[in-house]
């Protein structure tokens, strides 16, 4: 009897934990995401300033930390629109492949011009299911602060990703967007075009160091 | 033929305003295709060839005058001394943020523009430095075309304007509304005080190319079409501030448009 009121108690806890609130287990808190806002800045900002790597190994552990924060398919995925639709899958495997190098190359050069500044975040806000802003302002030495806005996905298992990043009001996503779509309707819309593009704008910031 | 720069540069302007007329518009897409046309509504931008053409007129002026001259800025005024003239020129549009501020019905900004204009007016040698910041009163910018936004009036389509760059008529109306305003361009165009107004002018024009030196070279090298990413900036940023007038104590707008991503993986 004893048992059975027990089990019973059990099995009404696990339904009401797993049926009644689906998700729950991984659901993640505003404190959670700003501290993933956090700690990424933190990463970087050791990563850049470690003066002790060399500048190939400075770069390596910068690309690792970019590509593990960011949701690059998923950002990829948004800046070419509805033409990753009319790509075949070895298109949209080039296109994400470069857009990652581009992008990381991108990223790595600014964060080279970095210069003591730091970041706090301000608060979290849950959009939707999985999707939350984290505003936070970068501080300067001198200057006003400027404010920066994240939005993350969360992943089943309660991971964070980045999805777009919005300076002053202007999201990175967006603005890829709009850049990207110009330049496939330079080429008639044809996805190789812009592929064609994309590698020589690749060259030109790999030259550029 | 002309041979100074200036007398290159207008003619330029001119031919690129000509290039434009003759150039006309966007041609909008066919009506079967309702993803893009709504594509090419939402970029909004039907005078595309003639502003293309605009745009790259005023990126040689750029070029060869205007960034030239903010490098130099930079290079022969310490970082200090660029603060100074930043913050005192910012001090002289007061007026304006003030007159935008009520128009907006934006009182507790409007007490901060006073209070500032007071303190780094007096405490801050003539608005050379920005005592009032770390007092709590921060900086902020409004101007009429903003203003106009909160109002609820549209953006228009986007223009590119010879010199001024991007725009629409909302903005446009409104830079030259300021223009006419302006107390202190009044007093400075009158009694021979027009080489004040002038270098003003220019020093701000210097001034505010510094500021986006970093900027505008990192989006040059990086866009695929500078163009594009500098049309989507300036419609961005612009909404950005309109909403954040209109609602000052939220942070900056969520992007419309992420759930737009496909579906399909």
């Amino acid at each position: 009897m004893m048992f059975r009121r027990t089990f019973l108690k059990t099995v009404l806890v696990l339904a009401l934990a797993v049926g009644a609130f689906p998700g729950l287990g991984h659901a993640q808190t505003g404190d959670a995401a700003q501290k993933f806002i956090t700690s990424l800045a933190q990463k970087a900002i050791t990563t850049v300033a470690d003066r002790q790597l060399s500048q190939s190994d400075r770069d390596d552990r910068f690309r690792k930390l970019f590509v593990s924060a960011f949701d690059i398919p998923e950002i990829g995925r948004f800046v070419l629109s509805r033409s990753w639709r009319t790509a075949t899958p070895e298109q949209q495997q080039e296109f994400l492949g470069l857009f990652e190098e581009i992008t990381v190359l991108t990223w790595s050069k600014r964060f080279q011009d970095y210069n003591g500044e730091s970041l706090e975040t301000v608060s979290a806000t849950k959009d939707g299911d999985r999707n939350w802003f984290v505003d936070s302002h970068i501080l300067r030495a001198q200057g006003t602060q400027i404010p920066v806005q994240w939005r993350l996905k969360e992943a089943d298992d309660g991971s964070f990703h980045v999805i777009d990043i919005v300076v002053e009001g202007v999201s990175m996503a967006i603005t890829h967007r709009s850049d990207y779509a110009a330049a496939l309707q330079a080429n008639g819309g044809r996805v190789d075009g812009l592929l064609t593009i994309m590698r020589t704008k690749l060259d030109q910031l790999k030259a550029a160091g | 033929m002309p041979s100074n720069p200036l007398g290159k540069i207008a003619l330029r302007l001119g031919m690129a305003a000509v290039a434009a007329l003759l150039t006309g518009c966007a041609t909008p897409p066919p009506d079967d295709d309702p993803e893009a046309k709504a594509e090419f509504e939402q970029i909004n931008d039907p005078l595309e060839p003639a502003n293309r053409a605009i745009f790259s007129a005023n990126q040689e002026v750029d070029t060869y005058l205007l960034r030239p001259l903010a490098l130099g800025y930079r290079y022969v005024v310490p970082s200090f001394g660029r603060d100074r003239i930043s913050d005192f020129l910012d001090n002289l549009k007061s007026p304006i943020y003030l007159a935008n501020d009520l128009l907006q019905a934006n009182f507790t900004l409007a007490g901060t523009t006073v209070g500032r204009f007071a303190l780094n007016s007096s405490f801050g040698v003539f608005g050379l430095m920005d005592v009032a910041e770390p007092m709590g009163l921060p900086s902020h910018q409004s101007d009429f075309g903003q203003t106009m936004g909160v109002w609820g009036i549209g953006e228009g389509p986007y223009i590119v304007l010879p010199l001024f760059g991007p725009s629409n008529p909302r903005d446009t109306v409104g830079m030259l509304a300021e223009s006419q305003a302006d107390p202190l361009d009044y007093y400075l165009q009158t009694g021979g005080r027009h080489w004040m107004y002038w270098t003003r002018m220019g020093l701000g024009a210097v001034s505010t190319r510094e500021a986006y030196l970093d900027v505008l070279d990192d989006m040059q090298r990086t866009s695929l079409d500078y163009y594009s990413a500098m049309r989507s900036l300036y419609r961005q940023r612009r909404a950005a501030q309109i909403n954040g007038a209109k609602d000052p104590d939220k942070y900056t707008p969520p992007p419309a448009g992420m759930s737009s991503v496909p579906a399909n993986k």
